[in-house]
């Protein structure tokens, strides 16, 4: 469903909020980084396409139609520095289907902070954008990534194997997902 | 590449194109409810029926991306026409493939996509150079799943309501066979394999 939430969402220790044109040198801290964009889709950025990209988030803030996107910076609730981002894409309109996204700096991994920010994004898609089903895909070599999804409570539903060329390589790829019901019955026990 | 040789044989069938006198046979199943699933283009009356075989009457090579081979299952002996089975080339870079196929219920349970599956897939490994072949499959349809267990493809993926088919919530399944998969011992022209996690 269409949706314009109220921003920034808090959650016990972050804050999500729209990227605004300030952002450009802290985003290019992690998404500048090789060992950021090993498995991402992007190769590393330069400023000015960190630049570029931050000038096309400041219109990602809601869903309007099919394909949107929302894409939020996170920051710590007592401190002003991004740690990341986390994006929901409306894939399907018809089927309510939503895709889950998260990129982090690596000085703020293993400390729970993308698991706490990507759940408040599947509590968004759940919630208020009234999703059916929410699936995130990744390397099959990118550990941090599935581990995550697993700790979200997704389960795996697809182990493609070269199935496309990545980066020059066969690529081996994961999909996870969750339905609704899933998602409720989580929130609801624990 | 070689061109094209057809029709092909297997034990009970010849493998050939479509031609116009195939209307009647086709009308049999194509319009069931199963085969719709997973056609290009919804099949209801004769008319529409008609019109997909003038369409699949020409596809009869890969030249390109995008380009699909279908060929009719017609039995030896009696020359009835009982299914059929498609192969499209779906990605270049990748080599990747896509098959598809389906059947005239009243002749199934008899080994006859086993002989063409099996058929097609020589071909697609052999001579079209394909690296990876899927197949899309209907999650409740156990027969189908049997059949690729049986000529020995991969689950690779199972989706639970990712999308709404006639009103329901759908389930689907993607099988995968790669080409050293097949033919593990067969000289494949492959290209290197990276180091895996899972
Ligand atoms: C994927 C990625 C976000 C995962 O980061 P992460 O730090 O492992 O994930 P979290 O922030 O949820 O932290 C979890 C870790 O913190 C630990 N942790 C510490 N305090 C915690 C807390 N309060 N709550 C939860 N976990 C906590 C957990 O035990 C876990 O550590 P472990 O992996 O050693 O078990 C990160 O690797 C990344 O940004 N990679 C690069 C970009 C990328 O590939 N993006 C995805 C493309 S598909
Ligand atoms: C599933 C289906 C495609 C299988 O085609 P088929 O020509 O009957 O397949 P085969 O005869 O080669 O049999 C393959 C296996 O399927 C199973 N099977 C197929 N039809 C069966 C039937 N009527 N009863 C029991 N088992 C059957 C058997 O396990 C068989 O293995 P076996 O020979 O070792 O016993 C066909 O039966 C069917 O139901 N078609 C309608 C749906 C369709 O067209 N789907 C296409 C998209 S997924």
């Amino acid at each position: 469903m269409a949706l314009h939430p109220d921003y920034p969402l808090l959650t016990a220790r972050l804050r999500l909020r729209p990227f605004t044109r300030g952002d450009v040198d802290a985003v290019h801290a992690y998404r500048g980084r090789e060992d950021v964009a090993r498995y991402l889709f992007d190769p590393p950025l330069s400023r000015d396409e960190c630049a570029l990209a931050i000038q096309q988030r400041s219109t990602q803030t809601g869903f309007l139609e099919e394909g949107d996107r929302i894409v939020l910076a996170v920051e710590k609730r007592d401190d002003e520095g991004i740690v990341g981002e986390v994006s929901l894409i409306w894939r399907s309109v018809e089927a309510r289907q939503g895709e889950l996204g998260w990129i982090f700096h690596p000085d703020h991994h293993g400390r729970g902070y993308a698991t706490e920010a990507t759940n408040a994004m599947l509590d968004l898609g759940f919630g208020p954008a009234d999703l059916h089903r929410i699936f995130a895909r990744c390397d099959a070599r990118n550990v941090p990534s599935w581990r995550l999804m697993e700790r979200l409570g997704m389960r795996r539903e697809a182990h493609f194997r070269e199935h496309a060329r990545f980066k020059g390589e066969w690529d081996e790829e994961f999909y996870y997902a969750i339905l609704r019901d899933e998602w409720l019955s989580l929130r609801h026990s624990g | 590449m070689s061109s094209l040789r057809l029709p092909i044989e297997t034990d009970h069938l010849v493998l050939r194109p479509f031609e116009r006198g195939d209307l009647e046979a086709v009308c049999r199943y194509h319009v069931l409810p199963t085969v719709q699933r997973y056609v290009e283009r919804p099949t209801r009356y004769h008319e529409d029926v008609a019109k997909v075989i003038s369409i699949m009457r020409d596809q009869v090579e890969l030249h390109r991306p995008g380009d699909t081979l279908t060929l009719a299952m017609v039995r030896k002996g009696d020359h009835a026409l009982v299914g059929q089975v498609s192969l499209r080339w779906s990605d270049a870079t990748a080599s990747q493939g896509e098959l598809r196929f389906a059947i005239d219920p009243a002749e199934s349970g008899k080994g006859y996509l086993t002989q063409a599956l099996t058929a097609l897939i020589d071909l697609a490994f052999d001579h079209f150079r394909i690296h990876r072949l899927m197949v899309r499959c209907d999650g409740r349809s156990h027969h189908s799943v049997k059949l690729m267990q049986k000529l020995g493809l991969r689950l690779e993926a199972h989706y639970r309501e990712h999308a709404l088919f006639q009103g329901e919530w759908d389930e689907e399944l993607h099988f995968a066979l790669l080409d050293r998969e097949w033919r593990p011992s067969a000289q494949v022209v492959d290209l290197p394999v990276r180091g895996r996690v899972a």
